[in-house]
C-alpha cells in the first residue's frame, strides 16, 4: 500500500505521537451504533407512548428511526465529530489540527482521515466494493432473464434485484467514484495543500458507508421493489427494505452535498496564484459545475424521500389521491433532482476524458473554452428537462412539447464536447495507452447512448418506447458506456499518481476489450428487444425473446471476466508493480509536477500557474511552476532536477540497513544520493569496491546515486564534497554507539556543525555490515578451492573479477575425503581447511568483498552443486595450482553440476610473485 | 535559484499575478454557509412545490380542505396569532444584527446580550408554534394538505432549532473560549446568516401558506 510519508520533516505538523490504534476507533464505532439503536428505540417508544398511539410497536417507524440513529451513532463513534465536540464544549481547538492527517501504514486507510489523498483512496475502495456488489445483483437479474418464466426468483424478489442493482450503482458507485477521484486529484490540480474543509471531507466519506450498508442489506428485510425511482404508490407498499432505501438515500445525498460544498469552496478560494478560471483544467470546471448541480439539486430527492417516508411511517397522505394527494407530484419532485443527477453522473467523466484525450493526443485541446462553456450549458439546461421522464405519467399536457424541445437542445452542448474531443484527436500523435483506449471506447459508446437519448426525448417515440428495454439499453449506454468507462479511464490514468506504481498495460487492454465487447454484446441487442415491445422491470417475458435474452445473459459474462482482470491488475500492481515516475504520461497539469504519490501536503511551497493546462507540443509553453520547500533550498522543483543527500559511510556502505533507508527516501522522488566514503588511510580499493557494490544495487532499482572515495577523515571528506556540490541533507551510517569509532570521535555532531545541514544517523550492526546484499546487480561468485586458499594468486583473481563487476563471494572448500568422515584424521583435515578458508575470508573482507564460506567433505562436483542450489551462483571459479592437480578430470563434472552457471578455471602459480594487496 | 528570484521573474510574465489568487480573499466559511443555505432553500422549494401541486388540485373555495368531523366546519389557520409569532422571528433577525454590530464596536457584553435576546425570541417562536399545533384541530394524517402543512412548518421548526443550536455554540465559544474579535468572527457571521435565512423562509411560508 502506498503511504504518504512527508517528503520533508513535518515540523509543526507532528502530532503523530498521539495516534490511537485502529481497534480503538472501531470499538467506538460499534458502541456508537449500538447506542444509536437503543436511543432510537427509546425515543420512538416514548414518542408513541406520550402521544397515546394505539399501536405502541409498529415496524416501519422503528425501522426508520433505528436506521437513522444507528448510522449517526456509527459516524460519531468512528470519530468524525471529536473535534467538534471539543469545539462545542468551548475547549481550545487547533483550527489547523492535522492529528488525523496522512497515512503511514495501510491501517491509516481504515480510520477517519482528513488527508484528501487518503480520503480519495478510501472512496475508491468503498465504491469498488459496491461496484462488485451491484454487479452481483446485475448478474442475478441476467440469470433470471436468461430464460422465460421464473428461473431463479419470483417477481417480487426479482424486483428487489434490479432495484438494489440500480441504487447501488448510482448512489454508491458512479456518483461517489467521481467524488473519490476528484478528491484525490482536484486539490493537487488547483495547487492546494488539501480541500477547504478536511474534516467535512472525512465526514462525507463516512456518511456514505452507512448509506451503502443500508441499501445493500435491504434485500434481507424484504427488498424494495419499486426500482431506484421508487414511485409511489408502489413505494408505499414495500416492507423494511423500502424504508432502508428512504433513509439510505438521505445519507448518500447528505454525503454528496457535503462533498460538493467542499469542492466549490476549494475551487473558489484555493486555486494557486495565476490560475484564472480560463487556466483551470477541465476536470476542475466539470467538478465545479457538477457540485452546483449537487448542491441545488439533491435537496429535491431528499424532499421526495421525506414525503414517501412520512407516508410510510407517519400515515400522511401526500400520495393518496383519496385524501387530495398527488402521485405525479412525486415524479416532478423526484426528477427535478434525478434528471440533473444524470449530469452529475457524467459531467465529471467528461472532465476526465478531456484530461486523458489532451494528454495522449499530444496536442493542445481543441476548443478549451467551448468545452468549459458546454459543461456549464449542460448544467443549466439540465434543470429544465426533467419532465421528459414523465410523458406518459399523466402530467400537464402543455409541459410535454417545451420539455421535448429543451431535451433536444441539451444534445447540442454535448455534441460540442464530442466534436472538441474528435478535433483534439484529429492529427494528434496518439499514444494508445490504457486510459486513452478507455477514452476512445467511451466516445464510441457514449455517442450511441447520447443519440438514443435524443430519440427518447422526442415525444412520439418516447410514448412508444417508454418502459421498454430500449430505455434499459439507453441508460446503460450512458451510465456504463459513459460514466463507468470514464471512471476506468480515470483510475488507469491516475493509478501511478495515487499508488506510486505502474499498472500492467497489457492487462489494462485485456480489461478494456473484454468489457467493450461484452458491453456492446449485452446492451446493443436490448434496443431491438425494446422496439419489439419487451417491457423493463418484469421478471418474465414473451418466449419469442428467449434466444436473444440468453445471448445477452451470456455476453454479460464478458464484463464479469473483464472486471476480474481489472481487480487482479489493480491489486497486484498496487502491491508489486514497478515504481511509477512523477509524470509517466508527460502531462502538464499540476498533479504530475509532484512526486508519485505526492508528499503529505502536496506542495512544499506555493506553486505558480503561468499558462493554460493543455498546451501540448507548443515550444516553451508551460502550465505551472512548482517550487521546492525553503528548507531544501527553494527553486523550481522538477523530477530531473533533484536535491542531494550526502551518504557518509565506510565499512557499512553496502549494508542492507543503509540501502533500505536510501530506498525509502528515494521513493519520495526528490532526492539523488552522493556517497562519501572516507578511506581513512586504510585500503582505498576496498572502500571503492564496497561503494561500487552499493551503487550497483541502487542503480538497478533506478535510484539516482553516485559517489567518491576520499582519503582522510569523514569530516574532511564531507567538507571537500560540500565545496563542490551543494547538498540538502546528510545521512551517516555508523556501527552502534560503543562499537563505532566514529561515534567515539563525535563525528555526527562535528559534521552537523561544519555543514549546518540536517543529519540523519543510520545504525548498522557489524553483522549486518558483513552480510552480503542480494540483488540482481550483484553477481554471486562461488570459489571452489582447497590448497589454493590463502594464496595471493587466488585473492588477486577474485579482486580482478570484483573490480569488473560487483560480486558476493562464497568460498567452498571441497576436501574430497575418501574414508569415513568421523575419524580424527578427517577432523584434522577439516580444521586445517577451515583455517585456510578463514584466512581467505578475512583477506576478502579487508578487500571490500562480501564473502561467506563453507567446508565440504565431498569433492568439487558436490561443491559446484551446492554453489548452484544453495547459493544461486552465477559464476563458479575452480582454483588450482599450476601443474599440481587433475583439474581437467574434474572440470566436466563441475560444469554439469553447476548447471547454468559460468565455470572458470583459475590457475594459480605457486611461485607467483606476491603483489601488494590493493595495488 | 532562490524562490524569490523565480517569483520575481515570473511576475514579469504578463497575466501572472504575483501574490495569491483573487478567490483566496473570500472567507471559506461564509462561502460554504451561503452555498449550504442555497441547498436548504432548495429543500424548502421541494416542499413548496408539493404544497402547491396539492393545492392546485382543490377548488379555491374548499381551501383549506380540512373540517371538524363533529361540526363539519372548516378549520381556519390562526393568521393573527401566527402573524404575531412572525413578528417575533423577524424581530430576532434585528437583534442578532444588533449583537454583531456591538461586536464591531468591541462591546462583548452587548454581543452576549444580543445573542441571548435572539435565542429567547427564537425559543418563544418555537413554543408558540407547538401551541398552535396543539390547537389546530387537524393532524398530519387527515389530508394531503395537512401533510404538506405539517411538513413545511415542521421542517421550518427544525431549522429554527438548528439555528438556535448554532447560536448556542457561538454563545458557548464566546463565554468559554473568549472567541470572536471585531475583525474575526466568521462562525458568528455564518450562524447569523443562517438565522436570517430561517427568518426569510418563515416570512415566505407565512405569506404563501397562511395568508394567500
Amino acid at each position: 500500500m502506498a503511504t504518504h510519508a512527508p517528503t520533508h520533516a513535518p515540523a509543526g505538523h507532528g502530532h503523530h505521537g498521539e495516534v490511537k490504534p485502529l481497534w480503538y476507533w472501531w470499538k467506538r464505532a460499534i458502541v456508537g451504533t449500538m447506542v444509536g439503536t437503543v436511543f432510537a428505540f427509546a425515543v420512538m417508544f416514548f414518542f408513541r407512548w406520550a402521544f397515546g398511539f394505539d399501536e405502541l410497536y409498529k415496524g416501519q417507524p422503528y425501522a426508520a428511526a433505528i436506521a437513522t440513529f444507528a448510522s449517526l451513532g456509527f459516524v460519531i463513534g468512528i470519530g468524525n465529530f471529536d473535534w467538534w465536540w471539543r469545539y462545542l464544549r468551548g475547549k481550545h481547538v487547533d483550527y489547523e489540527d492535522h492529528s488525523l492527517h496522512g497515512a503511514r501504514t495501510f491501517r491509516d486507510y481504515f480510520r477517519v482521515n482528513t488527508d484528501h489523498k487518503v480520503i480519495g483512496v478510501q472512496y475508491l475502495l468503498v465504491v469498488l466494493f459496491f461496484f462488485v456488489l451491484g454487479g452481483i445483483f446485475a448478474m442475478l437479474v441476467r440469470w433470471e432473464l436468461a430464460a422465460p418464466g421464473h428461473t431463479i426468483a419470483d417477481g417480487e424478489t426479482y424486483n428487489g434485484y434490479f432495484s438494489v442493482h440500480a441504487t447501488l450503482m448510482i448512489f454508491l458507485f458512479v456518483i461517489p467514484a467521481f467524488a473519490g477521484l476528484a478528491n484525490y486529484i482536484l486539490p493537487i490540480m488547483i495547487g492546494a495543500k488539501d480541500m477547504a474543509f478536511p474534516r467535512l471531507n472525512a465526514l462525507s466519506l463516512w456518511l456514505l458507508i452507512p448509506a451503502g450498508v443500508m441499501l445493500s442489506v435491504s434485500p434481507l428485510f424484504g427488498a424494495f421493489s419499486s426500482g431506484w425511482t421508487a414511485y409511489p404508490p408502489l413505494a408505499l407498499q414495500g416492507t423494511t427494505g423500502q424504508t432502508l432505501f428512504n433513509v439510505g438515500v438521505q445519507f448518500a445525498g447528505a454525503s454528496s452535498i457535503a462533498t460538493a460544498l467542499n469542492f466549490l469552496v476549494s475551487i473558489a478560494t484555493m486555486r494557486a496564484p495565476g490560475m484564472t478560471v480560463w487556466r483551470m483544467p477541465l476536470l476542475v470546471w466539470a467538478n465545479a459545475t457538477t457540485s452546483v448541480l449537487v448542491v441545488f439539486g439533491t435537496p429535491f430527492i431528499a424532499g421526495s424521500q421525506f414525503m414517501t417516508m412520512f407516508d410510510r411511517i407517519a400515515g400522511t397522505n401526500f400520495f393518496n389521491a383519496g385524501q387530495g394527494g398527488d402521485v405525479v407530484m412525486y415524479q416532478h419532485v423526484f426528477w427535478f433532482y434525478s434528471h440533473p443527477a444524470v449530469y452529475i453522473m457524467i459531467l465529471p467523466g467528461f472532465g476526465i476524458i478531456s484530461e486523458v484525450i489532451a494528454t495522449f493526443s499530444r496536442k493542445p485541446l481543441f476548443g478549451y473554452r467551448a468545452l468549459a462553456f458546454s459543461t456549464v450549458a449542460i448544467a443549466v439546461l439540465g434543470f429544465g428537462v426533467w419532465a421528459h421522464h414523465m410523458y406518459v405519467s399523466g402530467m400537464a399536457d402543455w409541459l410535454r412539447v417545451p420539455m421535448m424541445i429543451t431535451t433536444i437542445i441539451i444534445a447540442v452542448p454535448t455534441g460540442v464536447k464530442v466534436f472538441s474531443w474528435l478535433g483534439t484527436i484529429w492529427n494528434g500523435k496518439l499514444h494508445l495507452k490504457t486510459p486513452m483506449v478507455w477514452a476512445l471506447g467511451f466516445i464510441s459508446t457514449f455517442v450511441i447512448g447520447g443519440l438514443s437519448g435524443v430519440f427518447l426525448g422526442t415525444l412520439p417515440i418516447d410514448i412508444q418506447l417508454h418502459d421498454t428495454y430500449f430505455i434499459v439499453a439507453h441508460i446503460h449506454y450512458v451510465f456504463f458506456g459513459g460514466s463507468v468507462f470514464t471512471i476506468f479511464a480515470g483510475i488507469y490514468y491516475w493509478f501511478p499518481k495515487m499508488t506510486g506504481r505502474m499498472y500492467n498495460e497489457k492487462l489494462g487492454l485485456v480489461h478494456f476489450w473484454l468489457t467493450w465487447i461484452g458491453f456492446n454484446a449485452t446492451f446493443f441487442p436490448m434496443h431491438w428487444l425494446g422496439i419489439q415491445g419487451m417491457p423493463r422491470r418484469v421478471a418474465d417475458y414473451d418466449p419469442r425473446f428467449a434466444d436473444l435474452n440468453l445471448f445477452i445473459s451470456l455476453a454479460s459474462l464478458g464484463m464479469v471476466a473483464g472486471t476480474a482482470v481489472f481487480f487482479y491488475n489493480f491489486i497486484y500492481s498496487w502491491a508489486r508493480g514497478p515504481r511509477a515516475p512523477w509524470n509517466p504520461w508527460r502531462s502538464r497539469t499540476m498533479e504530475w509536477l509532484v512526486s508519485s504519490p505526492p508528499s503529505l501536503f502536496n506542495f512544499d511551497a506555493q506553486p505558480q500557474v503561468v499558462g493554460g493546462p493543455y498546451q501540448y507540443g507548443i515550444p516553451g509553453a508551460r502550465h505551472a511552476v512548482v517550487f521546492a520547500g525553503e528548507e531544501i533550498g527553494g527553486g523550481e522543483l522538477t523530477e530531473t532536477e533533484r536535491r542531494t543527500i550526502l551518504v557518509v559511510a565506510s565499512e557499512t556502505v553496502a549494508s542492507a540497513t543503509l540501502l533500505d533507508e536510501i530506498r525509502e527516501r528515494a521513493h519520495e522522488g526528490v532526492w539523488r544520493f552522493t556517497f562519501v566514503v572516507p578511506a581513512e588511510g586504510r585500503e582505498h580499493r576496498a572502500a571503492e569496491r564496497r561503494m561500487q557494490l552499493a551503487l550497483a544495487v541502487l542503480a538497478a532499482e533506478g535510484v539516482d546515486a553516485s559517489g567518491t572515495v576520499t582519503d582522510g577523515s569523514p569530516i574532511l571528506a564531507v567538507q571537500r564534497v560540500l565545496a563542490e556540490e551543494p547538498a540538502q541533507e546528510i545521512m551517516i551510517a555508523t556501527y552502534p554507539t560503543g562499537t563505532s569509532r566514529w561515534m567515539a570521535q563525535d563525528v555526527i555532531d562535528r559534521i552537523r556543525k561544519i555543514s549546518d545541514l540536517a543529519v540523519t544517523r543510520v545504525v548498522v550492526t557489524p553483522d549486518d555490515a558483513r552480510r552480503p546484499v542480494t540483488s540482481d546487480a550483484v553477481r554471486q561468485v562461488a570459489v571452489i578451492a582447497n590448497d589454493t586458499l590463502g594464496s595471493r594468486g587466488l585473492l588477486q583473481a577474485i579482486q580482478e573479477r570484483a573490480d569488473e563487476r560487483p560480486l558476493n563471494a562464497v568460498v567452498l572448500c571441497p576436501l574430497s575425503l575418501d574414508g569415513p568422515g568421523w575419524t580424527d584424521e578427517a577432523e584434522r583435515v577439516r580444521q586445517e581447511a577451515a583455517e585456510r578458508a578463514r584466512v581467505t575470508i578475512g583477506q576478502l573482507e579487508r578487500a571490500g568483498i562480501p564473502v561467506r564460506g563453507e567446508v565440504i567433505d565431498r569433492g568439487p562436483v558436490e561443491a559446484a552443486r551446492i554453489a548452484r542450489d544453495d547459493f544461486a551462483a552465477d559464476v563458479v571459479l575452480v582454483c588450482s595450482f599450476r601443474g599440481r592437480d587433475h583439474a581437467d578430470d574434474v572440470l566436466p563434472g563441475v560444469e554439469r553440476a553447476a548447471g547454468g552457471a559460468e565455470v572458470e578455471h583459475v590457475v594459480v602459480d605457486a611461485e607467483a610473485p606476491t603483489a601488494p594487496a590493493g595495488s | 535559484m532562490a524562490i524569490d528570484q523565480v517569483r520575481a521573474e515570473l511576475s514579469k510574465v504578463p497575466g501572472t499575478p504575483s501574490s495569491t489568487s483573487r478567490g483566496a480573499k473570500m472567507s471559506q466559511g461564509l462561502l460554504a454557509m451561503i452555498l449550504f443555505i442555497g441547498s436548504e432553500a432548495m429543500l424548502f422549494a421541494s416542499f413548496f412545490v408539493a404544497y402547491f401541486m396539492i393545492r392546485f388540485n382543490i377548488a379555491e373555495n374548499d381551501w383549506p380542505p380540512v373540517q371538524d368531523p363533529a361540526t363539519g366546519e372548516r378549520f381556519e389557520l390562526p393568521v393573527l396569532l401566527t402573524g404575531v409569532n412572525t413578528a417575533f422571528l423577524v424581530f430576532s433577525s434585528f437583534t442578532i444584527w444588533w449583537a454583531e454590530h456591538r461586536l464591531k464596536h468591541g462591546d462583548r457584553r452587548g454581543l452576549e446580550r444580543g445573542l441571548v435576546v435572539t435565542m429567547l425570541l427564537g425559543l418563544t417562536f418555537l413554543l408558540i408554534q407547538v401551541n398552535e399545533y396543539i390547537h389546530l384541530g387537524f393532524t398530519p394524517k387527515d389530508q394531503a394538505f395537512s401533510a404538506a402543512f405539517y411538513t413545511l412548518t415542521g421542517f421550518h421548526g427544525l431549522h429554527v432549532f438548528v439555528g438556535l443550536c448554532l447560536l448556542l455554540i457561538c454563545y458557548l465559544r464566546i463565554k468559554r473560549a473568549h472567541e470572536f474579535t471585531p475583525t474575526w468572527s466568521t462562525p458568528l457571521v455564518a450562524a447569523s446568516l443562517y438565522w436570517h435565512f430561517v427568518d426569510v423562509v418563515w416570512v415566505l411560508l407565512y405569506v404563501l401558506v397562511y395568508i394567500v
